[in-house]
C-alpha cells in the first residue's frame, strides 16, 4: 500500500512536471514557435500525463486528457492551424488538465471540464470532434483525417510485433496486460504467448520476465501509433514492429488484391499529410533504433536523477560543518604562530579554497530556476484579467535564475500577490487606459536577475501608478500618518506596505482578501529580503524584492556587544560609523538620537535592547550601525567594536530551543562558539516599544 | 543484578548529582555525556537557560539543572557535565555536578513521590528510589525547556 502510495506520489510529482512543460510549450507556440519540438513536447506532456492517469484508473483524467491530446496530434500533424484563438482554448484546457490532476491528487471536488472540452471539440470540428468528447474513445474515429473513407479500409496493414518484456519494465510499475490491451485498441490483433523461456517452478525468479507475446496487428494506423502504446516501457523490452509484406491469413486485404489502391492511400497521405514520414518509413526497422533520436535530446535535455530532499540537506549540513571546522583549524594554525610560508599554511589556504568551492557547489544542488514560479503566473494573469475585465499581457524574463528551492517555494504567495494586485490595482480598464493614450492591453512584466550575490525580482506594471493623494488620505483616515504629515513621494509609495494599510473602498474578489501589501512585505523579509517601490504617475509601479540567493548562508558583519560575539545581517547595514559625542543627543527619557549628515536617527544599544547590560553604553566608545529596517526606517545601532565580515552558516535556534525576541538565528564561529544573529526589525521595533512589537507580533500569528 | 528479585521490567538510569542531591533520569533519554564549554547566553531567557553551545555544528540549549529545581547555582568550573537528553524532537544539554552511576531498576523499585508543597518537585519528580542508603529522584523531562510562550498564548 505503502509503495503504491510512493508511486501515486511519483506520478503526480512527474505530472506537474509535465504540466510545466505544457503551458511553457503552449506559451512559446503563442509566441509564435512553431517548430517540431516544441509542439512535440506539448504533445508528449498530455500523452504522459493521460498514460500515468489510466494506470491509476484516474477516469475523468484520461477522458480529458485524452480530448486534449487528440487536438494536439492534429496540430502536430500539421492538420489544425495553432492559430492564437486555438491556442487561447489550448491554453484554458491546459488549465482544466491542472485542475483536474489537482483533484485527483488532493481528492477535491470534480472540475468542470465540459466548456474546455467543448472548445476543444469545436477546433477539430464535425464528426472528428465528436470522437473526442466521446466516451469510447478506443474506436477507429480519429483515423488521420487526410485518409478519406474509401482509402481507409485498403490502408489497413498488418504489423509482427514481438514484444519481449524484461524485469526493469515489471520493476517501473507497468503490465504486459495493459499494453496489448492498448494495443488492441488500434485494431484487430492476435496474440501468441511465448512461454518458451519460462523455467521450472523451483528455478523462477519472482521477479525476472520470462514471457514474451508476438501480436499480429491489423490496423489502419501509423507505425508510430503501434510505438507510441510502447512509449513508457522504451527501453525496458525488447520490441520489434515490422509490416508483413505477404498474404496474411488474418489480413483483410491482400497486398496484390490492392496495390493500386495502396498507392491512391498513400498519395492521399502524402498529400493530406506532409510532414508524416510513416508511409515512407522502411517497412522493417527496430522500434529503439529508429526512435533514437527522439530519446537522445530526452537525455540531453534533462539528465537529472531525483533525490531525497533530506539528503541534500544532511549534506549542507556536513558542508557547514566542513566551513565551521576549516575555520577553527586556520584560527589554531595562526595562534600556533606558524609562518604563513609553511607548508601548513599553503596547505591550509587550499583546503580553504576548496571547502569553498564545495560549498558552492553543494549550494547549487539546492537552487533552481524561478521558472518553477513563474510559470504559475501566466495562469493567475489570465483568470485575473478574466475577471476584472482587463487585458493584460505577461512578460517574465530571467526565468532561468537559480535561487534555492525555500526561497522559491516561499516566493510564490508573494509573488501571487502582487501579481494580482498589478492587475487589479496597477492596470486600469480598457477604456482609461484608450482614453489616457496607450494601448488597451496592459503589460506586467515578471522579471528576476542576479545581482551582486542577491536574486532581483522585479513586479513591473505599465497601469496609472499609485494615486499618492489616495494613499496619504487612506494613511491619515487609519491613523498611521498625521493628517498635516509632509512627506516625499517615497515616503507615501511606502505607506501602502504599513500594517493596517488595506484599502478598503476598493475590496474586491481578486485582492481585497484583507491581505495587504505589509504581509508581502513580511513574507519577504522573513526570507531575508527587502521589498522597494517605485511608481510614475500615469506610467506605472515597479515592485523590487531582493532576496537572499540561499538560506543556508547569510553575509554578516560581526560585532562584539558587552561581552558577547553577535552577527547583524549585512544587508541590512547602509553604513559605519564613529560617533562623537558632539552627535549624540538625548530626547527625552533615556532615548537617544544621532546626527547623521544633519539628520537626526535613534541611537539603539544592541547590548542594552537584548538586555545584556543595563546601562548604556557611551556611545563615544562604540561604533554605530546605520541600518535601515522595515519600510526604509533609519536606526543606529550602537556596538562595542566590530570583528569583521564573514559569511556564516544559518543555524536554527527553534530546532532545540524555541524563538528568542531580537534574535534571527544563531551561527557557529571560528572558535566553535554559538554566535547570535540579530533580528535588526525587532530590534528596532523593541526599542520603539515593547509592547507594540508584542502586539504586532501577535497580530502577525492571527493573521498567519 | 541482586537487586532484581521483585519482578517487573528491569530499566537502566544513569544518576548525577546536582548539589547536595542525587537525580537519575531514563538512560534511554540520555545521548551522550559531555564536559562543559561556555555558553553563548541567550537573551530574554529564564535565568535557568545558562544559552547555547554547539553541538557538532547544532545549536543546543543548555538547562542548569540546579537553577531549574530551585537550588542555588553554582559556580561552573571545568569539571561540570552536560547530559545531551533527547526531550521530544528537541535535544537539551542539562547541567548537572556530576554523572555518578548507571543503575537497573525494577519498576517495583521506584516508590511514589510523597506529598510535598514544593512545586518544582511536583513538576520534575517522577518518584523516589531508595539505594544503598541514597535517596535517588527520578526526574521527568518535559518541563525542563521554559514553554513557549507564543504557543501558550
Amino acid at each position: 500500500m505503502d509503495q503504491l502510495a510512493a508511486i501515486r506520489e511519483t506520478f503526480f510529482q512527474e505530472c506537474e512536471e509535465q504540466l510545466a512543460e505544457l503551458e511553457s510549450g503552449l506559451l512559446a507556440m503563442e509566441a509564435g514557435a512553431t517548430d517540431s519540438e516544441t509542439i512535440n513536447a506539448v504533445f508528449r506532456a498530455v500523452h504522459s500525463i493521460k498514460g500515468g492517469a489510466g494506470a491509476f484508473g484516474l477516469d475523468e483524467l484520461v477522458r480529458f486528457a485524452h480530448g486534449f491530446e487528440t487536438v494536439l496530434d492534429e496540430v502536430r500533424a500539421g492538420r489544425l492551424e495553432p492559430t492564437p484563438d486555438a491556442l487561447k482554448v489550448l491554453l484554458r484546457a491546459a488549465d482544466v488538465l491542472a485542475d483536474l490532476v489537482c483533484s485527483a491528487r488532493d481528492g477535491g471536488g470534480s472540475v468542470e471540464t465540459e466548456t474546455s472540452a467543448a472548445e476543444l471539440s469545436q477546433l477539430l470540428g464535425g464528426e472528428a470532434g465528436d470522437a473526442a468528447a466521446e466516451d469510447d474513445w478506443g474506436d477507429f474515429e480519429f483515423q488521420p483525417l487526410g485518409a478519406g473513407q474509401t482509402a481507409a479500409a485498403p490502408s489497413a496493414k498488418a504489423w509482427r510485433v514481438t514484444f519481449r518484456p524484461r524485469a526493469d519494465l515489471y520493476a517501473k510499475a507497468n503490465e504486459s496486460a495493459l499494453l496489448l490491451r492498448e494495443l488492441r485498441r488500434l485494431g484487430e490483433i492476435e496474440v501468441s504467448l511465448d512461454a518458451s523461456n519460462l523455467p521450472s517452478l523451483a528455478e523462477l525468479d519472482p521477479e525476472a520476465a520470462y514471457l514474451a507475446w508476438t501480436v499480429i496487428l491489423t490496423t489502419e494506423r501509423e507505425q508510430s501509433a503501434i510505438v507510441e502504446v510502447f512509449d513508457f516501457v522504451d527501453g525496458d523490452c525488447d520490441l520489434s514492429i515490422e509490416e508483413i509484406a505477404e498474404d496474411h491469413a488474418e489480413s483483410p486485404i491482400a497486398p496484390t488484391d490492392v496495390g493500386d489502391l495502396d498507392i491512391a492511400a498513400l498519395i492521399a497521405k502524402a498529400q493530406s499529410a506532409a510532414p508524416d514520414p510513416g508511409p515512407e518509413a522502411p517497412p522493417t526497422r527496430d522500434a529503439p533504433a529508429a526512435r533514437a533520436p527522439e530519446p537522445m535530446t530526452h537525455a540531453a535535455a534533462g539528465a537529472t536523477i531525483r533525490v531525497d530532499l533530506e539528503r541534500v540537506d544532511r549534506l549542507i549540513d556536513l558542508v557547514g560543518e566542513l566551513v565551521i571546522n576549516q575555520a577553527m583549524l586556520s584560527q589554531r594554525v595562526l595562534e600556533a604562530g606558524i609562518a604563513r610560508a609553511s607548508g601548513v599554511a599553503v596547505g591550509l589556504d587550499e583546503l580553504e579554497q576548496l571547502t569553498r568551492e564545495i560549498q558552492d557547489s553543494v549550494m547549487a544542488i539546492r537552487a533552481q530556476p524561478v521558472k518553477s514560479v513563474f510559470q504559475r503566473m501566466p495562469r493567475l494573469a489570465r483568470e485575473v484579467a478574466a475577471l476584472t475585465g482587463k487585458q493584460v499581457r505577461l512578460v517574465t524574463e530571467g526565468e532561468a535564475t537559480e535561487v534555492d528551492k525555500t526561497v522559491i517555494e516561499r516566493l510564490t504567495d508573494p509573488l501571487t500577490h502582487m501579481i494580482r494586485n498589478a492587475i487589479d490595482h496597477g492596470l486600469e480598464s480598457p477604456e482609461r487606459r484608450e482614453a489616457a493614450g496607450k494601448p488597451a492591453e496592459g503589460v506586467v512584466r515578471l522579471s528576476a536577475a542576479h545581482r551582486s550575490g542577491r536574486i532581483v525580482i522585479e513586479v513591473a506594471d505599465d497601469g496609472a501608478g499609485i494615486n499618492r493623494e489616495r494613499v496619504k488620505q487612506i494613511a491619515a483616515e487609519r491613523g498611521l500618518i498625521a493628517a498635516d504629515a509632509v512627506l516625499s513621494d517615497e515616503e507615501t509609495d511606502n505607506l501602502i506596505f504599513m500594517a493596517g494599510f488595506s484599502t478598503a473602498s476598493e475590496v474586491s474578489d481578486i485582492s481585497g482578501r484583507g491581505v495587504g501589501m505589509d504581509v508581502v512585505r513580511r513574507s519577504i523579509q522573513a526570507l531575508g529580503g527587502r521589498i522597494s517601490i517605485a511608481s510614475r504617475p500615469g506610467k506605472g509601479s515597479t515592485f523590487t524584492m531582493s532576496l537572499p540567493l540561499t538560506l543556508a548562508v547569510l553575509d554578516g558583519m560581526v560585532v562584539t556587544v558587552a561581552g558577547q560575539t553577535l552577527v547583524a545581517p549585512l544587508t541590512a547595514i547602509v553604513e559605519t560609523l564613529q560617533p562623537k559625542a558632539a552627535d549624540v543627543h538625548s530626547l527625552g527619557g533615556d532615548a537617544r538620537v544621532i546626527a547623521v549628515r544633519d539628520s537626526y536617527v535613534p541611537l539603539i544599544d544592541v547590548g542594552q535592547a537584548l538586555g545584556y547590560r543595563a546601562a548604556p553604553l557611551d556611545a563615544a566608545c562604540g561604533v554605530a550601525l546605520l541600518i535601515e529596517s522595515e519600510g526604509g526606517a533609519r536606526a543606529a545601532l550602537l556596538a562595542d567594536e566590530i570583528q569583521g565580515q564573514r559569511q556564516v552558516v544559518i543555524k536554527s535556534l527553534e530546532a532545540n530551543y524555541r524563538q528568542v525576541p531580537g534574535v534571527a538565528a544563531a551561527t557557529i564561529l571560528g572558535d566553535g562558539r554559538v554566535a547570535l544573529i540579530l533580528d535588526i526589525d525587532t530590534i528596532v521595533a523593541v526599542s520603539r516599544g515593547a509592547d507594540l512589537a508584542r502586539s504586532e507580533r501577535r497580530r502577525a500569528t492571527a493573521a498567519g | 543484578m541482586s537487586e532484581l528479585h521483585n519482578g517487573g521490567a528491569a530499566r537502566e538510569l544513569i544518576s548525577f548529582r546536582v548539589g547536595a542531591q542525587e537525580f537519575c533520569v531514563d538512560i534511554m533519554a540520555v545521548r551522550e555525556i559531555r564536559g562543559w564549554t561556555a555558553a553563548t547566553a541567550l537573551p530574554q531567557s529564564p535565568s535557568y537557560v545558562r544559552g547555547v553551545i554547539n553541538l557538532r555544528g547544532a545549536v543546543l540549549p543548555i538547562v542548569d539543572l540546579a537553577a531549574r529545581l530551585g537550588f542555588a547555582s553554582a559556580e561552573t568550573t571545568a569539571r561540570h557535565v552536560i547530559i545531551v537528553a533527547q526531550i521530544g524532537a528537541q535535544q537539551v544539554g542539562l547541567l548537572v555536578d556530576a554523572v555518578s552511576d548507571i543503575l537497573t531498576v525494577t519498576d517495583a523499585m521506584v516508590q511514589p513521590t510523597p506529598e510535598v508543597a514544593s512545586d518544582t518537585a511536583k513538576a520534575f519528580v517522577r518518584g523516589l528510589i531508595a539505594l544503598e542508603g541514597r535517596m535517588i529522584s527520578l526526574i521527568g523531562l518535559d518541563h525542563v525547556l521554559p514553554d513557549d510562550e507564543l504557543e501558550a498564548a
